[in-house]
């Protein structure tokens, strides 16, 4: 009877096969391992059903489209820079609802008006622009973009905040109070337009909607940022490992330091590569030449390549020739911004530290002086500034605001959050894991639509992948207790 | 009779201090151990640390608390004892501001003070061990420690590391085996819970500790080590309350003893003075011995 | 208290019951029962066929049956009772309401079933020609494209117009798709007719052909902005033609910027007045099949042979949108902000 509380106390770790051992070394959360795995999955799925769609389903064409490589990465449309490229812009908008959604599950509480609520800010934002501030500063005067994000920003935290107190200090259950806002904001969004679409947006508020060009890191800058942000990867493993010296805590294996770092830079790299891999569409460098002068070189023509030149003077798509990368995108840059603050306040700070414990326990977090109540009024009003914010990507991006904007995205939000392994008896959800969530979403909708499959199938699919994740991740926790 | 007798020389003090704090001392201490002479004196020098006056508090038609009224000197440890259901943790919750009270007055160095939520308390240097321990099941050792006051780098984010040192200095004084600090407390035994919970009481320089219960998944070995860590921090001046079924090791660690039974205090005892044949009769039966002085839970004919 | 209240009441009540019997000497009544109120468009409705009734001298009367296929029989039979010259009928269940419209004419009252259909044989039927909106689409469509890839964004899959929509479209393209002229390369539905979905559909659309789209037939106009922004990221906007309906205003701005070439508008206000001065002969005693712009429908479910009169709405393009601004649908500002030239309208 010795054995069990011996192992329990002094973990046997000679006996660890290789992998378990890879993975206690460099603490990979493997839950999210197998998220990507599933994610990589369903990609690569969808790159090859598109390309046999591509080639009319004649294998051996696929086959040669995939040795040319012309195409996608495994012969279709789907692991094109250019899907990737858009896949993520398609995402950013329900990814940044998702970060905050998380810790409001994991506190044990919910928002379910935030569809409703992104319709409201959106349209509210966009009266503000086109009937106010439009015909009297004039149209595309450079305050309007700010005081119109600011509206966003503003409304959608007072909105939270309300939801918040009610919930908090009236008492009234969140489902309750979000329930009712679901369908208010949605009818205060149609009074304020008298239900008409509003567009369009102003000129610079649309660039945070990753259509225009001007919202377009572009290749040198792109690069630069993913040399920062790996820069900032190392630091954290260095300054991590210098920290548990101090205390002289065991360190970690200097092997395993080194694979993560060179893991995360790779990913980083990676990403930027594929960013700065999608050319400019073909007018939009025609017409940047024009307008800036830009002499096109001549070329030969060819129908599929991406680049432009002229061919007499007449100006053509050619292999090699002027040619423009778009980078990283306005939308996704703030939405991976989103998540690494969002990450930042939910482990390092005391804020999100007391966000995981009142969802945990809420009467011990409410004993140790949390003071939970206006705790909840906070995070309820962070999720509304969150949703400020996607609504400010949502309404540049369609570059109109409309009072259906947002509907039924609270699904999506709690769907991409619970996907991701945030579990609504609380106290437990990953900023990431519910970001990555939205993209397998976002992927499973978007690889359809690509295949032009009808949009009854979508629903019917991402329903079952919402129910097939959680129990696998029910099962995946059984395991590993 | 014994109520008035133990009342009003205490009462009087306090009105005088709240109009003139400086001549307090003198003036209170003779008054509190005349009061109590008769029956059992208690430490005579200085002010309680704590006393708890006519404290009632209802739910919904239950009378859990019903004016009861303790008190606690330093470096004194108080064993609060009674069946289950009598009050105990009630009473102690509204000192730890997790109850707030319907009725009564709270005296801490004989300044009354206002304890509306468990900040209030911790203000007061209150730390509570609660019997439900009280611990946010998803987060490790360390989280659960240091909730409510983490500590932080320079650039007022967590210091995790700082925080983890901590906790394992405080924890190898409870339980030298314990070495589960990256779980999260759902993950450990009951034992291992409840040290953890123990750590964070003691960990923040409390003067009033409160125990309820502390020792009830314990094995021997931790129990006596806890039994150690009472007799060292009451050395250190710390007033405890110390609720517990279990009579050998109150008899052992405290030096008075307050039952109560259906929410009132059925009497009040120094622990040299009563046995506990004695004890359990005013447990049970509500019979208040000779060395005791009783409560208005007593039954009146011993009174 | 109570009782003085009562007696103002009472007298209140029987004054305007003395002016109703005093209007009804004057003229005929005709009286309209609503399926729901809940949408906006039906108070805009109410209003005009009252206005246009009143106008001709006669009476208005009406009842909502807010949403509940029971409450619009109770209110038929409350009507009836009220003996007006013709019943209009907005009907919730085209089925469900035909015992209704029986006792209708068999108290010798005529019937018209007002932008819902049901098939009695008696009632004459007035709404816009939903088909013809499509149809409408695909001609402005063609007439800009003539040949090339087009796609088709439809509206939600559960919306019947949705498919009555693309019918349309689908008989003036039929010849030149047989032809080899014209190339359906997308078409899908798209959830709640919402813009943001459309957008996305047209992206993967834009992805999957590798940007080979000449045409787009967008459903309704919320769309149509979710497929402009998708073209513009690419930009395309201006160069392939997209369609739309509903006469929106923003719309209306982008048919002038040249984003967008046709909204297809169905001007409820015009419905409204035909119905009106339809139910005013009637009620004077004109026979349905002597109403002027009446012709023969059989295109309902059961194929019921009725008198209609089907309304062609209008196609707004860069042509006509004087007409819009004429009519006071939109201001001048609104449908020209940001135009720069071109635009007769706009001037
Ligand atoms: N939050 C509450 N709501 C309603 N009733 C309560 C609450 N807390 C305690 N009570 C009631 O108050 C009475 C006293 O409970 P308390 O927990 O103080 O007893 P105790 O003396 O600590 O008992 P034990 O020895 O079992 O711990 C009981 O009758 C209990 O049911
Ligand atoms: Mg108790």
């Amino acid at each position: 009877m010795s054995i069990p509380s011996a192992s329990s106390q002094n973990p046997a770790l000679d006996n660890e096969g290789a992998v378990k051992r890879f993975f206690r070394a460099t603490e990979i959360d493997t839950r999210m391992l197998g998220m990507i795995a599933a994610l990589v999955l369903i990609w690569c799925i969808f790159d090859v059903w598109s390309g046999l769609h591509l080639h009319n389903n004649l294998v051996g064409e696929w086959f040669q489209g995939v040795i040319s490589g012309s195409d996608g990465l495994l012969g279709g449309t789907f692991l094109t820079p250019r899907n990737i490229w858009t896949l993520l812009v398609q995402t950013s908008s329900i990814a940044v609802m998702a970060s905050g959604m998380v810790l409001l599950i994991v506190m044990r509480q919910l928002d379910l008006s935030v569809g409703s609520m992104l319709s409201l800010v959106a349209v509210a934002s966009g009266v503000l622009q086109v009937y106010q501030l439009g015909p009297s500063l004039g149209v595309g005067h450079p305050a309007i973009w700010l005081l119109a994000i600011a509206l966003c920003l503003v409304l959608g935290t007072g909105i939270g905040a309300v939801n918040g107190t009610l919930t908090a200090y009236a008492k009234i259950p969140a489902f309750i109070v979000t329930l009712g806002g679901l369908i208010a904001y949605k009818g205060i969004a149609f009074y304020l337009a008298s239900g008409e679409t509003v567009a369009p947006m102003d000129q610079r508020f649309e660039v945070f909607g990753g259509g225009v060009q001007q919202s377009w890191l572009g290749p040198f800058w792109s690069w630069m940022l993913g040399l920062l942000v790996c820069a900032g990867i190392i630091f954290a493993i260095v300054n991590g490992r210098r920290q548990r010296r101090r205390f002289n805590f065991p360190l970690r294996p200097v092997w395993a330091e080194v694979f993560l770092g060179l893991m995360g830079s790779a990913i980083v790299l990676g990403l930027t590569n594929v960013m700065n891999s999608y050319p400019w569409p073909y007018n939009l460098i025609a017409n940047y030449a024009k307008d800036h002068n830009v002499t096109i070189p001549p070329g030969v023509e060819n129908r599929d390549g991406n680049a432009i030149c002229m061919a007499g003077d007449q100006i053509v798509h050619c292999t090699n020739g002027l040619i423009y990368y778009t980078g990283y995108s306005l939308p996704v840059l703030v939405a991976l911004g989103v998540g690494i603050v969002m990450s930042f306040i939910a482990a390092r700070t005391s804020f999100g530290r007391y966000i995981y414990a009142t969802g945990g326990n809420p009467e011990a977090a409410e004993l140790s002086g949390i003071n939970t109540k206006w705790l909840t009024v906070k995070v309820f009003a962070l999720m509304g500034l969150l949703v400020g914010i996607s609504s400010v990507i949502s309404s540049a991006r369609l570059n109109a605001a409309t009072n259906a904007l947002g509907a039924s995205n609270e699904l999506y939000v709690i769907a991409a959050t619970v996907i991701g392994g945030t579990s609504l008896a609380g106290g437990v959800g990953t900023i990431y894991g519910a970001m990555l969530g939205a993209l397998v979403m976002q992927s499973i909708i978007s690889g359809m639509s690509l295949l032009n499959l009808p949009a009854a199938y979508q629903d019917i699919v991402v329903g079952g992948v919402l129910v097939l994740a959680v129990w696998l991740d029910q099962i995946y926790s059984r395991r590993v207790k | 009779m014994a109520k008035s007798v133990k009342k009003s020389p205490v009462k009087k003090p306090v009105a005088r201090k709240a109009a003139k704090p400086a001549v307090i001392e003198t003036h209170e201490s003779p008054a509190v151990v005349k009061g109590a002479e008769p029956h059992a004196p208690t430490k005579a020098n200085g002010t309680p640390l704590v006393e708890m006056k006519d404290i009632s508090i209802a739910f919904g038609g239950i009378k859990a608390v019903d004016h009861a009224s303790i008190d606690l000197y330093p470096g004194e440890v108080v064993g609060l004892l009674g069946h289950n259901g009598a009050g105990k943790s009630t009473l102690i919750k509204i000192l730890s501001g997790a109850y707030k009270r319907d009725h009564g007055q709270i005296f801490v160095n004989g300044q009354e003070v206002t304890i509306a939520n468990p900040r209030d308390a911790k203000a007061q240097g209150i730390e509570t061990i609660y019997q439900t321990l009280a611990l946010a099941d998803n987060v490790d050792a360390a989280a659960n420690l240091y909730l409510g006051r983490e500590l932080k780098t320079p650039l007022g984010t967590l210091d995790d590391v700082a925080m983890e040192a901590e906790t394992r200095k405080v924890m190898h004084r409870l339980n030298p085996n314990f070495r589960r600090f990256k779980e999260p407390v759902s993950k450990l035994s009951g034992g291992q819970r409840q040290s953890v919970a123990i750590a964070r009481a003691i960990h923040f320089n409390a003067r009033i500790l409160i125990m309820d219960e502390p020792t009830a998944a314990l094995g021997p070995q931790e129990t006596a080590q806890v039994g150690e860590l009472i007799k060292q921090l009451k050395a250190e001046g710390l007033g405890i309350f110390l609720i517990s079924h279990d009579l050998h090791d109150v008899f052992d660690l405290s030096d008075r003893l307050v039952v109560m039974k259906n929410g009132k205090v059925v009497g009040t005892a120094r622990t040299s003075d009563v046995t506990h044949d004695d004890v359990l009769g005013m447990i049970i039966a509500g019979k208040c011995p000779k060395g005791a002085i009783p409560g208005p839970g007593a039954m009146k004919q011993v009174a | 208290m109570k009782n003085i209240l009562k007696a103002v009441l009472a007298g209140a009540m029987l004054a305007t019951a003395m002016g109703g019997t005093a209007a009804m000497a004057k003229g005929k009544t005709i009286a309209v029962s609503w399926k729901t109120f809940q949408e906006e468009r039906w108070k805009g409705d109410e209003a005009t066929i009252k206005a246009a009734v009143e106008a001709a001298g006669d009476k208005y009367i009406s009842a909502d049956a807010q949403g509940s296929a029971q409450k619009q029989a109770a209110d038929i039979e409350g009507l009836i009772a009220q003996k007006p010259d013709v019943i209009m009928v907005v009907a919730f269940d085209s089925d469900a309401i035909l015992p209704s419209i029986k006792k209708i004419s068999d108290a010798g009252i005529k019937s018209i079933a007002y932008d819902v259909q049901f098939e009695d044989p008696n009632a004459l039927y007035i709404t816009f020609d939903n088909v013809g909106v499509g149809r409408i689409m695909a001609k402005e469509i063609l007439k800009a494209k003539p040949e090339g890839n087009y796609a088709f964004i439809k509206g939600d899959k559960g919306d019947p117009n949705a498919t009555f929509l693309f019918q349309g479209q689908m008989e003036v393209l039929k010849a030149a798709m047989d032809a080899g002229k014209i190339k359906n390369v997308c078409e899908t539905f798209t959830d709640g007719w919402k813009p943001d979905n459309a957008q996305k559909n047209m992206e993967q659309c834009l992805t999957s052909t590798k940007n080979k789209v000449d045409a787009v037939l967008s459903e309704n106009d919320g769309m149509a902005s979710g497929v402009v922004a998708a073209l513009k990221a690419q930009g395309l906007a201006g160069q392939v033609p997209v369609s739309g309906q509903d006469g929106d205003l923003a719309a209306i701005n982008r048919v002038a910027l040249g984003t967008q070439t046709v909204s297809v508008w169905k001007d409820t206000a015009q419905l409204g007045k035909a119905a009106a001065d339809a139910a005013v002969a009637m009620a004077e005693g004109t026979a349905i099949d002597k109403l002027p712009g009446v012709a023969k429908f059989n295109g309902g479910k059961k194929k019921v042979e009725m008198n209609s009169i089907l309304l062609a709405p209008t196609p707004i393009t860069k042509a006509n949108i004087g007409d819009a601004i004429k009519a006071g649908h939109i201001t001048k500002d609104q449908a020209c902000a940001g135009v720069k030239d071109g635009v007769d309208a706009c001037k």
